[in-house]
């Protein structure tokens, strides 16, 4: 494991600041979760005030990442995972619905916040077979990331890099588009790369106000994305059907094969 | 010997009944008061159903069915099964005498929980403590009482442990302080025969063991020990308990929750990453 030794031993040691709201506790209170505090709360009934269907949008995103994961274990071949931006442990986690299909998936999961790490720390826990290994790592710093993931996984075969809710916190398209193009670099061909980004595609105006309002309510800084600059992201790459869409959309169970466009685009692209 | 039940016990089910009631009215923008009144009682009565602290009578039941607009005699057929239910006693009913009153909702509760979250700063968690250990704390509480009733405690606590490795057994995720391991609780022998079965206890699915370093030096939780339970039933509130010597309490309004769980999150971010802890276990049997 990596970057846990450094146990703090001081009593100046920063609080743990939960006075403002966190996109990863936000996302645990729209799911349902009880692992949040009151500014979360506050910050996610605004967001829902103006965008009452964003839960359906989060419900979604964790519904996409189940599907692509499968897809990418059982019929892709991929059994090394790169997941950055973890998020507080819920139920189908990466490395969960990944090692259901095959046992032997390792999954690298990376956060920077504290609260997340104790959590995937504790709660995450690999099959006997596999492995998992948590990281704390601001996904700005790709040099630092890299390597420590490089102690578990192997970088001479493919990996899938798990991108969701994460580049919308990097609000500067050229810094956003270093880190994706540094990771590519890192992963052989047969890799893969998923996003899953907010966009105003589908609400337009209120999500324009959601995100105001989340910004001057001092969370870390999002932005939204379009379909056409999400594209962009996967121009090195050979783009998989059905392309860039709401996360509902990326090839949906046949049971529902037409479900509501939600906020959360995602797509997904392989490297030749 | 019976096992723990699942489900909880009849705290639970009254929680989960109280929490159903609820629902019912504040969907029909009934007031407690308005329903204090249909079923001639205070609203003070309804709060206290409402929370699963009191036991509920068939004919208030059906009652506040009606003025909730629930007419479907199967509905109310199925709460009022529940809330008979939860009139009935839990497992550790047979241990009645032993089991201070304010100790028998936790029981119910530990026993339904998923996640229970936990901080000892003077003891190992009683779901991980061995026989022995578990007697040198009881004989070392010096209780007033006959040896008969302290070896019936002992066998309490070793029934809650079954939870742990019963199917569907809930996740326990403990911070202990390093002080509570050093502390020679029963002896040489009996601490290192504790401090290696929560070696293997870190090696359980179901269990995450942080150690709390002496050097964190003053922290948040050094007031003293508690525990937070989590429900599988969304509409059920986490739980906040808090033992004393004659008392425990028992908190789940949300304000309070929130500045347990901060203080939880913040022990649980300034202790030792869970793998660290088979490491740290035998580097304090080492040197013990």
């Amino acid at each position: 494991m990596t970057n846990s030794s450094s146990t703090p031993h001081d009593e100046e040691r920063p609080e743990l600041n939960t006075g403002f709201p966190h996109t990863a506790r936000v996302w645990n209170y729209w799911l349902g979760g009880k692992d949040n505090f009151p500014a979360d709360r506050e910050a996610g009934d605004q967001v829902r005030a103006l965008i009452p269907e964003i839960v359906d949008s989060a419900r979604a995103d964790r519904a996409f990442l189940g599907r692509v994961v499968r897809y990418l274990v059982g019929e892709a071949g991929i059994r090394q995972f790169l997941d950055v931006g973890t998020g507080i442990p819920t139920a189908n986690n990466t490395h969960e619905v990944a090692q259901a299909v095959a046992p032997e998936c390792r999954i690298v999961y990376v956060d920077n916040d504290p609260i997340v790490l104790a959590h995937a720390r504790a709660l995450l826990s690999s099959s006997r077979e596999g492995v998992t290994d948590y990281i704390d790592a601001d996904a700005r710093d790709t040099d630092k990331l890299l390597q420590a993931a490089a102690k578990t996984l192997d970088f001479s075969q493919p990996v899938a890099l798990m991108l969701l809710g994460i580049l919308n916190h990097i609000v500067d398209d050229d810094q956003a588009h270093g880190i994706v193009d540094r990771l590519l670099d890192a992963v052989p061909s047969g890799s893969y790369l998923v996003i899953g980004h907010p966009t105003k595609e589908v609400h337009g105006e209120a999500m324009a106000e959601a995100m105001r309002l989340w910004n001057e309510r001092g969370g870390t800084p999002i932005i939204d994305r379009s379909r056409q600059e999400l594209a962009r992201f996967f121009d090195r790459l050979e783009l998989l059907e059905p392309g860039v869409v709401s996360c509902s959309r990326w090839r949906p169970d046949p049971a529902d094969p037409e479900p509501v466009e939600v906020s959360e685009f995602c797509g997904v692209g392989r490297k030749p | 010997m019976a096992e723990v039940q699942a489900g909880g016990g009849p705290t639970v089910r009254r929680m989960l009944v109280g929490a159903q009631l609820r629902r019912l009215r504040t969907e029909q923008g009934i007031t407690r008061e308005q329903a204090g009144e249909a079923i001639r009682a205070s609203e003070w009565k309804i709060h206290r159903l409402e929370n699963g602290q009191v036991g509920f009578k068939d004919r208030d039941i059906v009652d506040l069915l009606r003025f909730y607009g629930v007419d479907d005699p199967a509905d109310v057929e199925a709460l009022l099964a529940m809330a008979r239910d939860a009139n009935t006693p839990g497992w550790w009913h047979q241990y009645g005498d032993v089991l201070p009153q304010w100790f028998r909702a936790f029981v119910d509760l530990e026993a339904a929980a998923t996640l229970i979250r936990t901080y000892e700063g003077q003891l190992v968690p009683g779901l991980l403590q061995t026989e022995d250990y578990t007697r040198a704390v009881m004989r070392g509480a010096r209780l007033p009482e006959p040896a008969e009733d302290t070896e019936r405690r002992i066998a309490l606590r070793l029934m809650r442990q079954t939870l742990m490795t019963r199917p569907g057994a809930p996740h326990l995720w403990a911070v202990v302080d390093e002080g509570a391991l050093r502390r020679p609780v029963g002896g040489r022998q009996v601490i290192r025969a504790q401090l290696d079965r929560l070696i293997e206890a870190t090696e359980l699915p179901n269990v995450t063991l942080q150690v709390l370093p002496l050097r964190a030096g003053a922290h948040p939780a050094l007031v003293g020990a508690f525990s937070i339970l989590r429900f599988p039933d969304q509409d059920l509130p986490d739980v906040v308990y808090v033992e004393h010597l004659t008392n425990a309490l028992y908190l789940s309004k949300q304000e309070e929750v929130d500045q347990y769980l901060h203080v939880m999150e913040s022990i649980c971010v300034r202790s030792a990453a869970p793998d660290k802890t088979p490491e740290i276990l035998g580097k304090i049997l080492h040197e013990e």
